[in-house]
């Protein structure tokens, strides 16, 4: 039955105005303040665009801080597995600390998607270049870890200010995993021109790296802390600073400007995922072969799908919700509350299909589908796009928001 | 007896009556200090902002106009002395200090950077350029400027009337324009693309509140198809003119208050001082002096004007100023409606679309993805825009298709470079218009590779979607529709 049918709609449209214009003129900051708690689910006591808007960047903060702490949690756990197998150099304390390192890069990945904030590059509002600090892929470079390895750069003082090619997870993905005696450093480099590198024993290499792997887990251990600490309420809550964008916020001088500050940082997953990650190994792009296994993420851990399969939870958290099962509030939820039901849909569809799309990518290791399996990689390309196509058209459109990098002023 | 004689002119003698009649400089001159400080603040603020290197200096490629492609992008720092000096004669032309030297040079300089990169394209922009390619033509320096002080023989009070005429003319054509631009369905029936601006702008001070809801959008959607099809006819009119100018600055204050459009407002309430009458900037410093004076001094504002004008018979050079005075008249009303020609929906397949003033017309967001194939190998490459372009032309160019061209046409002479080919180049361009689910803008299966940009109608631009645009929910009627 439509309830609506038993009083004229417009009687009550009428009547709605009459009582509303002039209340809302004088209850704005009300509005602001019945913002939804982010993992109360969809619900939205006001079901206005604003009341949501509001509720998403509370969400979104909350859901930093969950990951941050997820992250956390794990960093700590590899940490001292790391220190472990540095202490006590078997096979059970490798695997150990190559174990935990998987768990802290499932997290990470799930992070990357929200490089907003204390995350991001010193050039964006509020950043602090933690993200970075953690893990600075693409921009790694092999051969200035080997260089540490033979300088011993890892013991000085003054490491954790060094360059971020040489710390990080990747720093910490070469020492745990990579086997090989060889170096990447081209004949120019010191540790090749002066023979330093291949007069270091394997025992010696290997001693080194043990060493390295557990300066580098603690450095990304603080980092973890230190990106916890920047949102935590009982920190320097960034989480805050976020949620009350608007005039007399210096980072964000209106709500849509920290709106558009998260969906720069979920662009992550057209940028980095699908033309960094999926089309340059494909040959999709930027590779003059057949297929490009050396452009993979995890060359050494070869974990390149399960990063994947990581930052499209990433994404999903921010764009449906970051409760169980993508429950609360997200991008969909705003979408919903603007009236854009089905696109909602459509987005929270393509997120599922490129989660089916990754998961039919036989195994783990993608440089082996790469040579087997190749149109399975292609399929799960193809999925991905499908997100990013709708991230890039529809969920822009209908929500106006900037695209990344956009020079503000003077469009007509 | 003649018709002179018996009081009686031809029309052509009226023509000439009413565009040489002597008017007070006064006003013009006000425009010219105004239109140069604009500029100058314009520059300073490219400069300041770093949109040189943005928009022009960090941009691998640039997109060209047709017919204009041989126009080179100057490297860093001469693209930064071409802001420097556009600053430098914008306080020249301010103080009317050389001024056919100054403002031909802007016109120049300002055009050029216009001409640099497509993307860059902006109505208000295009305005400018024509205000000052028509300021050439207007001595609007033979009175209060360095050059009048420096060359008493120039002084003047009083220019023709065709001076003002013209400016006004031009003024006129972008407001009447911006509002026919808005007699379509998706602004008048769907409140289309204000709904979405507004609606994401509900975080603002006071109003903020209201701004989701659609008969907000509704209002503000037919106010500013009334306002720009009915403005100059009210600011033409002696009696409303200071009632319509105010609200001109309560529209333009109001639309800058709410979206991000830079220079455009204040370039427009600038423009709309030509339709004051000629001393208007007399009577407005008397009074204010008189004020000042605490007097109550009310006389004439305006100087004393030459009796008559030879009317007589306006030389062959006349004739020939009339007649290109009147076919620049004919293309600014004839480019406007151009895209008629091409029928379907302009703001889909934009052809016609540019030098329309159809002013924030339209929330279009696009993702291509260009498919590179060698027929030879059977090999394909997917080539994401952002190889080639920055954030912003790759947002200008997802949604034109005559930009899409340009680049797919740069790929394939860019991979024919590497020695992979002759390739063939293919868009998969999905496309929103004003919220409507995305559509290809453009047939995936046309090798865009050959195909050549001209002014004929793209064949390989899909049809426009036929379904409306996004409807926002209300919240008021959601919460209606909750009701138990």
């Amino acid at each position: 039955m439509n309830t609506e049918s038993s009083r004229p709609l417009y009687v009550l449209r009428a009547r709605a105005i009459a009582l509303a214009v002039p209340a809302l003129l004088s209850l704005s900051a009300c509005k602001s303040d019945k913002v939804t708690p982010a993992d109360a689910g969809t619900d939205n006591p006001d079901n206005t665009v604003a009341a949501t808007r509001a509720a998403l960047l509370e969400a979104s903060g909350a859901c930093v801080l969950q990951t941050a702490r997820e992250f956390q949690t794990v960093a700590t756990a590899m940490e001292s597995a790391v220190a472990a197998h540095a202490a006590t150099p078997d096979a059970t304390t490798r695997d150990a600390a190559r174990a935990a390192y998987h768990q802290a890069m499932d997290a990470w990945q799930v992070a990357e998607v929200m490089q907003f904030g204390p995350a991001a590059p010193r050039s964006l509002p509020g950043g602090a270049e933690i993200r970075d600090n953690i893990y600075s892929w693409p921009l790694v470079s092999r051969c200035a870890i080997e260089e540490q390895i033979v300088n011993r750069g890892y013991e000085s003082a003054s490491f954790d200010s060094s360059l971020v090619s040489r710390r990080g997870l990747y720093a910490l993905e070469y020492l745990l995993f990579f086997e090989g005696n060889d170096t990447a450093c081209p004949g120019t480099s010191v540790i090749v021109s002066q023979g330093t590198w291949a007069a270091l024993s394997a025992d010696e290499r290997a001693a080194r790296k043990r060493a390295y792997a557990a300066v580098v887990a603690a450095d990304v251990h603080r980092r973890a802390d230190a990106l916890v600490n920047a949102w935590a309420p009982d920190g320097q809550n960034f989480s805050r600073t976020l949620t009350t964008a608007g005039s007399g916020n210096a980072v964000y001088p209106s709500t849509q400007a920290a709106l558009n500050s998260v969906s720069d940082a979920i662009f992550y997953f057209e940028r980095e995922v699908k033309d960094l990650k999926v089309a340059r190994p494909l040959a999709l792009r930027d590779c003059s072969t057949s297929t490009c296994p050396e452009h993979l993420e995890s060359q050494f851990a070869a974990r390149s799908k399960a990063n994947i399969r990581a930052n499209l939870v990433g994404y999903r958290r921010m764009t449906e919700g970051c409760g169980e099962n993508f429950s609360g509030t997200g991008f969909d939820d705003l979408l919903e509350a603007s009236g854009a039901d089905a696109l909602a849909a459509k987005l929270r569809e393509r997120n599922a299909a490129a989660a089916a799309g990754i998961d039919a990518v036989p195994g783990e290791d993608l440089a082996a589908v790469l040579a087997q399996d190749k149109a399975s990689m292609r399929t799960m390309y193809d999925a991905i796009k499908g997100v990013t196509d709708v991230l890039k058209t529809e969920l822009v459109t209908v929500l106006d928001l900037e695209l990344p990098q956009s020079v503000e002023g003077d469009n007509d | 007896m003649t018709e002179v004689a018996s009081g009686k002119r031809p029309a052509s003698g009226r023509l000439w009556q009413v565009l040489l009649a002597p008017r007070d400089i006064a006003a013009l001159v006000a425009f010219r200090v105004a239109l140069g400080l604009l500029i100058f603040v314009s520059a300073v603020r490219f400069l300041a902002y770093g949109w040189v290197d943005v928009l022009f200096t960090g941009p691998r490629f640039h997109f060209t106009y047709w017919g204009f492609g041989w126009v080179p992008a100057l490297p860093a720092p001469w693209m930064h002395a071409v802001f420097g000096v556009l600053a430098v004669l914008g306080l020249c032309m301010a103080v009317g200090l050389f001024y056919r030297v100054t403002v031909g040079l802007l016109f120049v300089a300002f055009t050029y950077v216009q001409l640099v990169d497509v993307s860059n394209y902006l109505n208000h922009y295009y305005l400018v350029s024509l205000l000052l390619g028509l300021m050439l033509l207007v001595p609007a320096h033979r009175a209060f400027s360095v050059d009048a002080w420096r060359k008493p023989a120039l002084r003047s009070d009083w220019l023709p009337s065709w001076c003002t005429l013209l400016l006004r003319f031009q003024v006129g054509v972008v407001y009447v324009f911006a509002g026919l631009a808005k007699l379509t369905g998706d602004w008048l029936l769907h409140a289309q693309p204000l709904s979405i601006w507004l609606s994401a702008r509900t975080s603002l001070p006071l109003v903020g509140p209201m701004l989701d809801e659609p008969w907000v959008a509704y209002v503000a959607a037919w106010s500013g198809f009334l306002f720009d099809t009915t403005i100059v006819a009210f600011l033409l009119t002696r009696k409303l003119r200071p009632f319509a100018y105010v609200v001109v600055l309560g529209f333009h204050a109001a639309t800058s208050a709410l979206f991000p459009i830079g220079m455009f407002p204040v370039i427009m309430v600038t423009g709309a001082l030509v339709f004051f009458e000629a001393s208007w900037p007399r009577r407005l410093f008397r009074g204010l002096r008189a004020r000042l004076a605490r007097s109550s001094v009310a006389k004439s504002a305006a100087p004393a004007m030459p009796a008559t004008l030879a009317l007589s018979a306006p030389g062959w050079m006349g004739q020939v100023a009339l007649g290109l005075a009147l076919t620049y008249a004919v293309v600014q009303i004839a480019v406007p409606l151009r895209t008629h020609l091409y029928g379907g929906n302009v703001l889909w397949h934009e052809q016609g679309m540019r030098f329309s003033w159809r002013v924030m017309a339209r929330e279009k967001n696009g993702s291509v993805t260009f498919i590179v194939r060698d027929p030879a190998s059977d090999r394909e490459w997917h080539v994401a825009p952002s190889q080639y372009l920055t954030r912003l032309q790759e947002r200008e160019m997802s949604v034109q298709p005559d930009l899409i061209l340009q680049l797919a046409r740069h790929i394939a002479r860019d991979f024919e470079a590497q020695g992979k080919g002759p390739v063939q180049v293919h868009a998969e361009a999905h496309v929103s218009l004003n919220g409507r689910p995305a559509e290809l803008l453009v047939d995936p299966d046309v090798d865009l590779a050959r195909e050549v940009d001209n002014l004929a109608p793209k064949r390989w631009i899909r049809p426009a979607p036929e379904s409306p645009p996004i409807r926002l929910r209300s919240p008021l009627r959601s919460a209606t529709a909750e009701r138990p």
